[in-house]
């Protein structure tokens, strides 16, 4: 059993399992930190941006001013954002069976897997997962068609260029694997290749392995998947909440007696607790608000918005936000908002029960009702005449470099009454700025992360017994900014075992069974004889046949008569020859009683030897050695046959035979 | 009214005396008791007895019957020995032998009745009532009661034997007192020694300590602990040092065995010998096992005795110092940067830092000491306030997550990060040491550390709450520094500004009580104020005013309220943010509108200590006859009682204004005339007058004592009859004011006889004058009763009486209904 580490990132795993006969990939999660190496796509042209001066080295030997570009001291490359992909070339992606998602973070690279790789296996999520999946892949999609570039660049990305460049170009890894956004029929193809799945159901892959998706209380549809034969369980968790926010909770009782437990998907922020981070995200908004300032935030278009808004919700009046329009600006955000009011059995039971009454489960329906959210699919067309500031704007993309969330950064930058409030985890928020400085705008970095953290992981861990557990290698180590926080990392006996990109790793236990079936008729024929109490013991003689990773043990089948009537003879594929086989023999052979034997059958001279596993008998007249030993008897005796078939008849008087 | 009561007794005592009533609940016996007791304080060595032969056929009657009820029987015991604590009363009651009756339970009907630890109670407390003569003690010992005593001491009930404790110590210590003694050589014999008749009782008494202290049972050494600690605060000499010393041998090895259940109790008998001239007597060892007490901080319990030894009034400086030590060592130890420090650290300590309740506790101990000592500014000797200060520090850097790498201690501190109970702990404490002076050079670490807490979105909300008074104590120590204004405007101010926008109402109040106790702290330095109106807090305040909470918006009331106090001078900065006009405006709102008591309650406050501030502010004079008329006519009456205290400030000023002083009154009693006339123009009279009548009673006594003071002052002077007049037609207190002017004008007999005439009359009284009124109001009648709580009738002895009574009745009446 393997593991292929396709990711080294923590939240955005992509591993390759290989486990009995099948190949499963696990999440296929795409790194869109790469993006931030490059310019903001502004949906209206942005002076500023334009006037940007090119990168040309020092000594002027180098000049690429038209890929790179200068803001206030950091370089950007001028071309269409690229994503950092899984690595392709650990292991032939064609020979995937099959891709379990566990949440719609976890699948954006989809479509790099599944097209153009000759991969014809299948992609197994929740319903939840694929529709907001598709909706965050085609925003994606959406934000990246919609301002085209002219050209791409890849200059730089060579090596003795690349080398020359400031950080932290200089220092970005596998440049000549990033690529530019999918196409929206990649999208479509991709997800062709997706078969849904329900909590608990039980998928079988080529009759050798049992997958399960279970509730992972992260987001809608989240899942975490069991893997297991009959005699081996590997689980897989991955972006897994044990908060209660929207969605379903966490099933933790299946977990139990794994042999192997993959852990990927903690929180990114573990010292920050997001009840406190939700109330610094409320007190920073209605702090701007009332300062007559305009709030900013930038976010992805499903998850975490779903509980800003509901905590909002009940926040408004008594932070005298009433009349503040609140708007969400996204391609999909209207598909984002409905989307989540109908996943109803996808939902914690609380916002389930809201359904009978029937009220919709979250409340921004009645935020949109009351006219207090409205949102809108880009700024231009109805936004722009119905906008009316000081207002709160939730869009995206949190990289700050496509999407809506770049024409307000333009907008509001200079002014010190806005502020920007980060509730993303996934990007640094330094990096995420660095090219819009210098900036007036208020910043305020709150990450909500529900994910589990490291005191929670501890106590399931704990509750749930892994024999083994593999996880990135961050988790072994406290976090480099905070070394001595050891309460920040795992620890756990045996220590986990650590991957990170490009590492395969032998997973540390071995099959040592298989499940056979018996066909009724050969059971029949079975006749067991106890060896001891409740233990019977009964031979068979079958053939055993496999096929599909089943094994059955089916009758020998009768020789067919010979028609002897034929005259040609032909090459018959005769069944194997039965053998009788020779009794099997057990049991144990009592010394004395041996020994007593042995003299009435007229051995006298009889000295006996104690050795460690058991006796040795020197016959001494014959000159014969009997080695009774635990689990074999040698009768040692040269040249005389008749004997030692006697003392093999003697020996045989005290077993059993089956 | 005891007249009345004493009529009713007779039948009282029948019915507590009849078993076929059930027994009036036992609050009702205790009050009847409160007033026997009463009755007896004031009678002058008169012995109720003697009047009243039915007491003392109750007690026998109880005592004979078959029946008793135990409360019954409780009571009568309570009662016997209350009246018989005069020699007189005990005489009366021994004289047949009734004495003896009530108190030999060998004597009662019913002798299972004492299994009822009601009775047993009542019994001591019976005695105890009696033991206020020499006769009284002859008669306990001489019936061979002490055996009892001292057997209840270890009673089953806890009210039991700690009632049996303090009736020997009692014992004890009426051996030496004066009753004892006998005519003038009173005092020097106190100081000699005991009459040999009582040596025997008392060696009875101490032998049961000294057995109870050696004993192997818990219980009963904690009672012998109990009563060995009222002995020296409560006995005299030789009583004190003849214990001690019998006691000192047991009492060493307990201390020696250390058990931890036994640390509190041992600390107290200490602690009460520490307080006696025995400390000073090098052969009660006293000091010696205090020392022994604490060990060499090796001990888990060294810890409890050693934050108990720092408590101690008067404790020696050389163990308070060790104390000190001991106590202190957890603190250092967990937020122990250098290894020197960390070999401090014994292996109990060591042990009890690694789990994590007890490194708390231990923790909690350490600070609160320290808290302690900061309180009474104690001069730490071979430890510099300086690092103690610095580790309260750490450790509050510790718990917030926040640490050096160079802790030796690791492992504690991850177990105390977001741990409230220590955080809060030490934020008193650190507020505590605002004391020493030493600290001031130290003040950016410690403003750092505060900061980081008022920062961390983390922060529980009661933690934010002990953070701001920490905040509050230092800064007012260091408001000379001129770094405090860039500390309050570029760090504090910007948090504040978050907090007060917080989530949790709690945190949005205790930010706003914050400002306010800043601005207090702070008042006069005009840096702050003009920091506080150019930082965009005035306008924060502002809309603080309208928070969905009540509590919030009454903290803000006072806040607002009290920034447009102080910035008075500052006129430009007031008219730039708007802050006068707009809190004027915002507040009458609430006022008026606010469903709520509390900002309604906030905005008279703030009305008044504007009112007395010494600069008037004149921009709120349109506002007050307003306030006034909204106040009187409020629901709450906490908003009219403040109201009539914002009256009175505005009388006072309104008034001080002219010297009205009685000696040059003559001289300025136009100037006097001008100032009613502006009351009435404010509206105050009408205030005071509708308070006068309403229905609630503190605010009518307000309202009486308010219009008081104002007779005296218009009584002066017949001259305001004709000029200051009011309209008394179509209010309230205008209806019962013209009744009782009618009521006089007839009563003199001059005017209106008949129907006609009193109509005529009727009208031309629309308009009486001021002192006219205030005479006819028999204001001083209206005080008197206003000034009884409005229970004093049902609260009174005979009420209770007929209640006992009625109860009886109705019993009785059921019974016929029954039937």
């Amino acid at each position: 059993m393997k593991l292929y580490c396709l990711s080294g990132h923590p939240t955005l795993p992509c591993n390759v399992l290989k486990f009995k006969s099948t190949t499963i990939m696990l999440d296929c999660g795409l790194d869109t930190t790469a993006a931030l190496s490059f310019l903001p796509l502004p949906l209206v042209h942005s002076p500023r941006l334009s006037k940007l001066p090119g990168w040309v080295s020092k000594d002027g030997a180098i000049n690429l001013e038209k890929e790179l570009k200068e803001c206030s001291g950091r370089v950007f490359v001028d071309s269409q954002p690229e994503f950092c992909l899984p690595e392709k070339e650990l292991l032939d992606l064609s020979t995937i069976d099959v891709i379990l998602i566990s949440n719609y973070h976890c699948m954006m690279a989809l479509p790099y897997i599944t097209e153009h790789t000759g991969f014809t296996g299948t992609v197994y999520a929740t319903e939840p997962t694929l529709q907001i999946g598709r909706l965050l892949m085609e925003e994606l999609v959406t934000f990246m068609e919609r301002v085209p570039k002219a050209h791409a660049a890849s200059c730089w990305k060579n090596k003795d260029i690349q080398r020359l460049l400031p950080s932290p170009l200089k220092d970005a890894a596998d440049v000549w694997s990033w690529r530019t956004c999918y196409s929206m029929s990649e999208v479509n193809s991709a997800l062709s290749k997706v078969q849904l799945v329900g909590y608990s159901q039980k998928v079988e892959l080529f009759g050798a392995v049992l997958v399960t998706p279970l509730s992972s209380g992260y987001s809608l549809g989240s899942s975490n998947w069991i893997i297991q034969s009959h005699y081996e369980k590997v689980s897989y968790v991955s972006g897994s909440s044990l908060l209660t926010t929207h969605p379903q909770p966490m099933e933790q009782g299946s977990l139990k007696n794994s042999d192997v437990l993959i852990l990927t998907g903690l929180t990114q922020i573990p010292t920050a607790n997001p009840d406190g981070m939700l109330g610094e995200f409320c007190s920073n908004l209605s702090m701007t608000i009332r300062g007559g300032g305009n709030v900013l935030v930038p976010c992805y278009s499903s998850g975490v918005i779903y509980d800003l808004l509901e905590c909002l919700y009940q926040f408004m009046d008594s932070a005298n936000l009433g009349s503040t329009p609140f708007y969400f600006i996204s391609p999909v955000a209207n598909s984002s908002l409905e989307f989540s009011q109908i996943f109803a059995e996808w939902l914690c039971q609380n916002k389930q029960s809201k359904v009978y009454l029937p009220e919709p489960p979250f409340p921004h329906a009645e935020l949109i009702q009351t006219n207090k959210l409205k949102h809108y699919p880009s700024i231009h067309g109805d936004f722009s005449s119905e906008f009316r500031q000081p207002c709160v704007v939730f869009t995206g993309h949190p990289s700050l470099r496509f999407g809506d969330v770049v024409h307000f950064m333009e907008l509001w930058g200079k002014s010190g009454l806005n502020t920007i409030i980060f509730t993303e985890p996934d990007f640094s928020y330094l990096d995420a700025l660095a090219p819009y400085q210098p900036l007036a705008m208020k910043c305020v970095y709150c990450p909500i992360d529900t994910r589990l953290n490291f005191h929670q992981v501890s106590k399931l861990l704990k509750d749930i017994q892994p024999l083994h557990v593999v996880c990135p290698e961050p988790y072994t180590q406290p976090p480099p900014a905070q070394a001595h926080r050891s309460d920040l990392m795992l620890e756990l006996q045996p220590p986990p075992m650590a991957y990170r990109r490009c590492s395969v790793l032998g997973l540390p236990f071995r099959r040592r069974y298989e499940r056979i079936q018996l066909l009724p008729e050969l059971a029949k024929s079975l006749v067991p004889s106890e060896i001891k109490p409740g233990v019977s013991v009964a031979t068979v003689s079958a053939v055993l046949q496999s096929k599909d990773n089943k094994h059955v043990l089916q009758p020998v089948p009768k020789p067919a008569p010979v028609p002897p009537s034929k005259k040609r003879k032909r090459v018959m594929e005769e069944p194997p020859e039965v053998l009788n086989p020779k009794p099997l023999l057990s049991g144990a052979v009592p010394l004395e009683p041996f020994l007593a034997t042995l003299h009435k059958n007229g051995i006298m001279e009889v000295k006996v030897e104690e050795t460690a596993d058991g006796h040795i008998l020197h016959l001494q007249a014959e000159d014969v050695l009997i080695q009774l030993e635990e689990d074999g008897t040698h009768i040692i005796c040269d040249n005389n046959e008749p004997l030692r078939t006697a003392l093999r008849d003697l020996v045989l008087r005290f077993l059993q035979k089956l | 009214m005891d007249s009345d009561c004493l009529s009713l007794l007779p039948a009282v005592c029948l019915v507590l005396a009849d078993p076929k009533q059930s027994p009036p609940d036992d609050t009702s016996l205790e009050k009847l008791l409160d007033w026997f007791k009463e009755m007896h304080s004031q009678s002058n060595e008169q012995v109720l007895l003697q009047h009243q032969p039915c007491l003392k056929e109750f007690i026998s009657s109880v005592c004979t019957s078959k029946t008793t009820d135990p409360a019954i029987l409780s009571f009568t015991l309570k009662l016997t020995g209350l009246l018989a604590c005069t020699k007189q009363g005990f005489h009366l009651l021994e004289v047949g032998g009734l004495l003896v009756c009530v108190f030999e339970r060998e004597a009662w009907f019913v002798c299972d009745l004492w299994e009822d630890a009601s009775v047993r109670s009542g019994w001591l407390q019976g005695l105890l009532n009696m033991l206020k003569h020499r006769q009284a003690l002859d008669f306990i010992c001489g019936n061979g009661l002490l055996k009892v005593i001292l057997q209840l001491q270890n009673d089953g009930s806890l009210f039991v034997a700690c009632l049996a404790n303090q009736l020997l110590v009692h014992i004890l210590n009426f051996l030496t007192s004066s009753n004892m003694t006998n005519g003038s050589d009173a005092v020097e014999s106190r100081e000699s020694s005991l009459s040999p008749d009582w040596v025997s009782v008392s060696s009875e008494i101490m032998n049961g300590v000294v057995e109870a202290l050696s004993s192997d049972d818990h219980p009963r050494v904690l009672q012998g602990l109990r009563l060995l600690s009222s002995v020296p605060s409560q006995c005299g000499e030789p009583i004190r040092s003849t214990l001690w010393k019998d006691v000192l041998v047991p009492l060493e090895v307990l201390i020696n065995r250390g058990s931890e259940s036994l640390t509190q109790p041992l600390m107290t008998v200490l602690q009460a010998a520490v307080m006696t001239p025995l400390l000073g007597q090098s052969e009660y060892k006293v000091k010696e096992l205090l020392e022994a007490m604490l060990g060499s901080g090796n001990k888990n319990e060294s810890f409890q005795c050693a934050a108990l030894t720092i408590k101690l009034e008067k404790c020696p400086e050389v163990l308070k110092r060790k104390a000190i030590d001991i106590v202190l060592l957890p603190l250092q130890c967990v937020s122990a940067q250098s290894q020197d420090t960390a070999e401090k650290m014994n292996l109990a300590l060591k042990e009890q830092l690694s789990k994590k309740a007890s490194c708390i506790s231990h923790l909690m101990q350490s600070l609160s000491s320290l808290e302690e000592l900061a309180y009474t500014k104690y001069q730490f000797e071979g430890i510099s306030i300086h690092s103690v200060t610095s580790s309260v520090v750490l450790l509050l850097r510790i718990c917030s997550g926040h640490y050096p790498s160079s802790l030796i201690q690791n492992n504690a501190s991850t177990r105390l990060i977001g741990c409230c109970k220590v955080q809060r702990c030490g934020l008193d404490t650190l507020g505590a040491l605002s004391v020493y002076e030493e600290n001031l050079n130290i003040r950016k670490d410690i403003f750092g550390v505060l900061l980081d807490y008022l920062k961390s979105p983390d922060s529980h909300a009661t933690v934010l709450k002990k953070t701001y008074q920490a905040t509050v104590s230092w800064i007012a120590v260091c408001s000379p520094f001129p770094d405090l204004l860039q500390f309050i405007s570029h760090d504090l101010f910007p948090v504040l500004k978050k907090r007060m926008c917080d989530l949790r109402w709690e945190v949005r109040d205790s930010t706003l009580e914050f400002v306010t106790q800043l601005t207090v702290a702070l008042n006069g330095n005009s840096g702050f104020i003009e920091a506080l109106h150019t930082s965009g807090m005035v306008s924060i305040l502002l809309s603080s005013l309208a928070d969905s909470e009540g509590y919030v918006r009454a903290s803000a009331v006072a806040v607002v309220g009290e920034a447009v106090d102080s910035s008075l001078h500052h006129t430009v900065l007031v008219c730039k943010s708007n802050l006068l006009e707009e809190a004027l405006k915002q507040m009458m709102t609430i006022l008026s509108q606010d469903t709520e008591g509390f900002p309604r309650r906030a905005v008279v406050k703030a009305f008044t200590s504007w009112l007395k501030g010494s600069h008037l502010v004149t921009a709120v004079h349109p506002f007050l006859s307003s306030v006034l008329s909204l106040g009187c006519n409020d629901f709450d009456w906490e908003v009219k009682m403040h109201t009539l205290e914002l009256a009175e400030v505005l009388m006072e000023k309104t008034l001080t204004c002219c010297p009205y002083a009685v000696q040059n009154f003559g001289s300025s009693e136009k100037e006097l005339m001008q100032a009613l006339s502006k009351l009435k123009e404010f509206g105050l009279f009408d205030l005071l007058f509708n308070s006068l009548f309403d229905c609630d009673r503190p605010v009518c006594e307000k309202a009486c004592a308010l219009l008081l003071k104002l007779r005296t002052l218009t009584s002066e002077s017949a001259d305001f009859d004709s000029t200051l007049v009011l309209n008394v037609n179509g209010n309230r207190w205008g209806d019962e004011v013209q009744s009782r002017y009618l009521n006089t004008q007839q009563a003199k007999g001059s005017v209106c006889t008949s129907d006609e005439r009193m109509d005529s009359g009727l009208h031309c009284i629309k308009d009486i004058s001021l002192p006219m009124i205030l005479h006819i109001l028999d204001l001083d009648d209206m005080q008197r009763t206003l000034r009884l709580s409005s229970d004093h009738v049902v609260n009174s002895p005979r009420s209770l009486m007929e209640d006992i009574l009625s109860a009886a009745q109705q019993s009785e009446d059921n019974i016929v209904d029954c039937y």
